[in-house]
């Protein structure tokens, strides 16, 4: 499933707070290639959501690089395809990055139906009937049409966040980032939201999932990261990172988790 | 005097009637263009209080291009001269007296630097004074307005930010679409409260001859020294502006509300 074909190159991230005396990240580099479904794990407060929040630059690093698509965004200027610096504009570059969130957030004072089309109507000027259309058959996907005119406040966890993946997926983003997709869900809700995320990873999307879902991570990740303390300790297919753990710390969490 | 309230005086002053009738309207008009002008300007104070700009900014950073650890430098990279400016425009407006401020637009600022023209609008509102009351008002009401939008859009979750500019939208779309609809339901009712304060807070223009409901009051004492029964009136007129309006955008708000909940 996965090629060579570099989508995303970190190079020595690294994000600090209070001047360095803590570091989230401390000099993450990897590559995130296109196809790929690479599933970060690690224990709370390793910096796997910062990790994954710095790669559309939600959270702004503190050093480092991130290389999307050939442009590193991590610049405040870039050269453009005529030669010549022009600032970086980060929302064109968000827009390839679908990211879905722990909380949803769905906008409450909008339908569904308006949830995901606006971004397209606005940013993509996608006429608002091609738009619906889209967005219903993304729904048809994911078995929520009759929701489309329901409000988000109607809708149960495990459906909200199965509308706020297809709204990422509007924009037709070349990787989808997911932050803790389901540990704000009830139980018996988090299956609906994996079987979503399974389906996706099949059609051929690049994913990177931050989870605390051993199964989901050995059965759909193609790549395990492993990070503690704001490193990244050990990476590896799912089966030998899961059956033949190196790092002592991977032994430690996978003795905690498994 | 052996009554408080004496029923002849009522129709003593019936005679005014018209006074009161002019006098409601202005009080009305001086209302509706005070929160017009006060929720433009919050909503401009608003903005440049939330805004990150920090010309600045390149003083923070050193030669290697890394931000320093702190210092002067620093501290100074910080600076964000819309806020400040915003900030200390709210921080006066709202520690003076609204007379002092009504006094300083009308004697100072018209009464010197600009000079109006004069002309009646409408048969009997005088523009030079009542141009200066909504001005005077509205720079008030801008102050109040701005804190109350600024804790609107500070209580929107940030993850709602997150989420839209995560989907490429701008910071301007962001807050046209997604902050501030859901910013402005919140706020609703300190809005409605803001708009009944400055009806009341609209007699004190009479000081600079507005011709409200109180300079009818006024009239009407300089005319038959009775006092007691025309502010009996201004308050029954008073009552029934804020009463209403307050009742008018609470059941606004229900409906406001119903909508997504429903």
């Amino acid at each position: 499933m996965a090629t060579s074909d570099k989508l995303i190159e970190v190079k020595d991230l690294k994000k600090y707070y209070n001047k360095g005396a803590i570091k989230a990240l401390d000099g993450i580099t990897v590559d995130i290639n296109r196809g790929d479904v690479a599933v970060v794990i690690g224990p709370s407060g390793s910096g796997k959501s910062t990790f994954l929040r710095s790669l559309n630059l939600m959270e702004e690093p503190t050093d480092g690089s991130i290389i999307f698509d050939g442009v590193d965004i991590t610049k405040k200027k870039v050269v453009n395809a005529e030669g010549r610096m022009v600032k970086l504009n980060i929302d064109q570059h968000r827009q390839k990055m679908g990211m879905v969130f722990q909380h949803f957030n769905l906008f409450p004072h909008k339908t569904i139906m308006q949830n995901m089309t606006l971004a397209p109507v606005q940013v993509k000027h996608m006429p608002v009937a091609q738009a619906e259309e889209k967005a219903m058959a993304l729904l048809k996907r994911v078995g929520l049409a009759d929701r489309a005119g329901a409000y988000p406040i109607q809708l149960s966890g495990g459906q909200k966040q199965r509308i706020a993946i297809v709204r990422a997926l509007m924009m037709e983003p070349e990787v989808m980032l997911f932050d803790e997709p389901t540990s704000a869900l009830d139980p018996e809700m988090v299956g609906e939201v994996l079987d979503v995320m399974k389906e996706l990873a099949r059609s051929g999307m690049t994913m990177v999932v931050v989870t605390h879902e051993m199964g989901f991570a050995r059965e759909v990740g193609n790549r395990v990261l492993f990070m503690a303390d704001g490193r990244l300790l050990e990476e590896n297919a799912p089966r030998e990172l899961f059956d033949h753990p190196q790092h002592p710390r991977l032994k430690d969490f996978l003795s905690k988790v498994l | 005097m052996d009554h408080f309230i004496q029923a002849e005086n009522f129709a003593k002053i019936s005679a005014y009637l018209t006074l009161f009738r002019q006098g409601t309207a202005v009080t009305v008009l001086l209302s509706l263009f005070t929160v017009v002008i006060g929720f433009i300007l919050a909503l401009l104070l608003a903005t440049m209080r939330l805004s990150k700009f920090c010309p600045l900014a390149f003083l923070g950073v050193d030669r290697e291009g890394r931000l320093r650890d702190g210092g002067v430098l620093l501290a100074v990279s910080k600076f964000n001269p819309l806020a400040f400016f915003a900030t200390a425009y709210v921080e006066i407006l709202r520690s003076t007296p609204v007379l002092v401020q009504v006094f300083i637009i009308y004697y100072g600022v018209f009464g010197s630097l600009v000079s109006l023209p004069k002309f009646t609008f409408l048969g009997f509102i005088k523009f030079e004074r009542f141009f200066p009351g909504v001005i005077a008002l509205g720079m008030n009401s801008g102050a109040y307005l701005c804190e109350i939008i600024r804790s609107g859009i500070q209580s929107i979750d940030g993850g709602q930010t997150e989420a839209s500019r995560s989907l490429g939208m701008t910071q301007f779309q962001t807050m046209r679409f997604i902050i501030l609809p859901q910013a402005i339901k919140n706020i609703l009712p300190a809005i409605a409260n803001e708009f009944v304060v400055i009806i009341k807070e609209s007699a004190i223009t009479y000081t600079i001859g507005v011709q409200d409901i109180m300079s009818a009051v006024n009239a009407v004492r300089g005319a038959t020294f009775i006092i007691i029964e025309p502010l009996l009136v201004a308050t029954a007129i008073y009552f029934c502006l804020c009463f209403p309006t307050s009742k008018i955008i609470a059941a606004f708000e229900r409906r406001m509300s119903r909508g997504d909940k429903r």
